[in-house]
């Protein structure tokens, strides 16, 4: 076993987090909440109202230059060049195989200032990758550790946060950023409407030592209405009902993002980015393993790593495996081959030896109601 | 955390509830919470011969599977009936109505290998 006890780090919050109540874990190098009153309670709480995230561990890094757009479009498979100051975009760091580095977002700022978004487990490999790769008039600067990240999200994030922050939230679109004050922070901070739970929110990028005033203020304003602290575990059940990909699950350096599902985000009009060649081959051949939803019939659930089969013989293998507080279901993703990827199909998830039904569906499991 | 008095312990955070040659089984109050909320548990079939600290099944939250080493070995006499449709009651009583199976014991004895309250508490406050 790996002794991580003398590497893990901690993030601001980490004593508002022992002071709730919450069971800590190590993720991504740092020591984080992974549940404070229960995955069930918190999921409800997001579904329903809002919950508060301590997301400090993701690494943020700024970029800054005149180069950073032509830069980064090269390294990704999104355009990156046309996004206007106050829009967000996701993105994917690519290989020359056409699998994932990461899965990012790139927040533009002002012409030639962006914040770039990396998941946690992620976070050195993607600053040696964009280092390595710097060319132009492109600054980078590691802002991992230095500054926080706190997410509201829920149907009533908006009406509960708004009091506290300058910006106008009905004005700011989906995927929309801006710079703004928030009650609680001494500087300006990054404010966007993004987020990883399939509900309407907001996530503040602000500097680490201003975290505690804002998560405090928060917390203490609108717990009694129903605000919940929620750990990563809700989270992580919140964006499969979604059907949103988590790194390391539905993609990785050899799962591509064609094959989870993300042909949207790759733009092959770009004249050139890296594994561009080896994705328009996969895309041409049509024959690759793909992420399907599996809906689980009983009350078994499947879990990462679980075979998947048809008639016996293994068509694939789960991916992300969970019980689905909102459809009251397990259910998963999995790397499936296309013959047995039609939705409908009836397949089996082994579970210890036995297999159990379940049946293909489309990705999301879950959409939030429309208002 | 609640530990009753009278039942005994296993390392592996399962208590035993005596009576006679016949052990009720479940899980602590420590390892539900531990766990987090339950949502399937995966029981020996009545009838089935278990070995003692033999992993005999699996208890499921909404995030992770736990395999249930089973305090004490011997034939499967009985499992409740009320966890398939309801799991969560092993969160909300572990030491009452979410209790797992009963063993009709072959050597009673072997009980000696499990701890009073104090020691178990005393090994979870080391964990």
């Amino acid at each position: 076993m790996t002794d991580l006890s003398g590497t893990l780090r901690r993030t601001a919050l980490y004593d508002a987090h022992l002071a709730l109540g919450a069971k800590i874990v190590p993720f991504g190098g740092f020591e984080m909440p992974v549940q404070y009153g229960g995955i069930l309670r918190e999921h409800e709480a997001v579904r329903k109202r809002a919950g508060l995230f301590d997301l400090s561990h993701m690494a943020q890094f700024e970029l800054r230059g005149v180069d950073v757009g032509a830069w980064a479009e090269a390294l990704t498979v999104n355009k990156v060049a046309n996004m206007k100051p106050g829009q967000a975009r996701y993105n994917i760091f690519t290989n020359e195989h056409g699998g994932a580095h990461d899965d990012v977002i790139f927040y533009r700022l002002a012409e030639d200032r962006w914040l770039l978004v990396v998941n946690a487990s992620n976070a050195d490999k993607m600053w040696k990758h964009v280092e390595a790769n710097r060319s132009g008039d492109v600054r980078l600067t590691n802002l991992h550790g230095e500054r926080a990240l706190i997410a509201i999200q829920g149907p009533r994030s908006l009406a509960w946060l708004q009091p506290y922050v300058e910006a106008d939230l009905a004005a700011l679109k989906y995927y929309g950023c801006c710079e703004t004050r928030v009650r609680g922070s001494r500087e300006t901070v990054v404010l966007a409407r993004t987020g990883y739970t399939g509900e309407d929110g907001f996530e503040l990028f602000l500097p680490a030592g201003d975290a505690v005033g804002v998560w405090d203020l928060l917390l203490a304003e609108n717990r009694e209405a129903g605000l919940e602290p929620c750990g990563l575990g809700a989270r992580d059940v919140l964006r499969l009902e979604a059907g949103m990909p988590l790194y390391g699950h539905e993609m990785t350096e050899e799962i591509t993002p064609l094959q989870a599902g993300l042909a949207w985000a790759i733009k092959f009009d770009k004249p050139a980015f890296v594994g561009k060649e080896a994705l328009l081959a996969q895309r041409e051949a049509g024959d690759y393993p793909r992420i399907v939803g599996l809906v689980m019939e009983g009350r078994v659930p499947a879990r990462a790593g679980y075979p998947v089969l048809a008639g016996g013989t293994r068509v694939g293998e789960v991916r992300s495996g969970s019980f689905a507080p909102s459809l009251g279901k397990n259910v998963a993703t999995a790397l499936i081959v296309p013959s047995a990827a039609t939705e409908g199909t009836a397949l089996a998830v082994e579970v210890r030896g036995t297999p159990h039904a379940a049946v293909v569906t489309t990705l999301p499991f879950y959409k939030r109601p429309t208002t | 955390m609640a530990l009753p008095a009278g039942l005994l312990y296993s390392k592996e955070h399962e208590w035993v509830k005596l009576d006679g040659d016949v052990a009720t089984v479940g899980i602590t109050d420590y390892a539900q919470d531990s766990l987090g909320d339950i949502v399937f548990v995966e029981l020996p079939r009545v009838g089935a011969q278990l070995e003692q600290f033999g992993s005999i099944g699996v208890v499921e939250s909404v995030k992770a599977v736990s395999d249930v080493f089973t305090p004490v070995g011997g034939e499967v006499t009985e499992v409740n009936p009320g966890i398939e449709a309801d799991p969560a009651v092993v969160n909300r009583d572990p030491y009452g109505s979410g209790w797992l199976y009963k063993v009709k014991l072959g050597d009673v004895s072997q009980t000696q290998a499990l701890m009073g309250p104090e020691a178990y508490e005393k090994l979870v406050a080391q964990s």
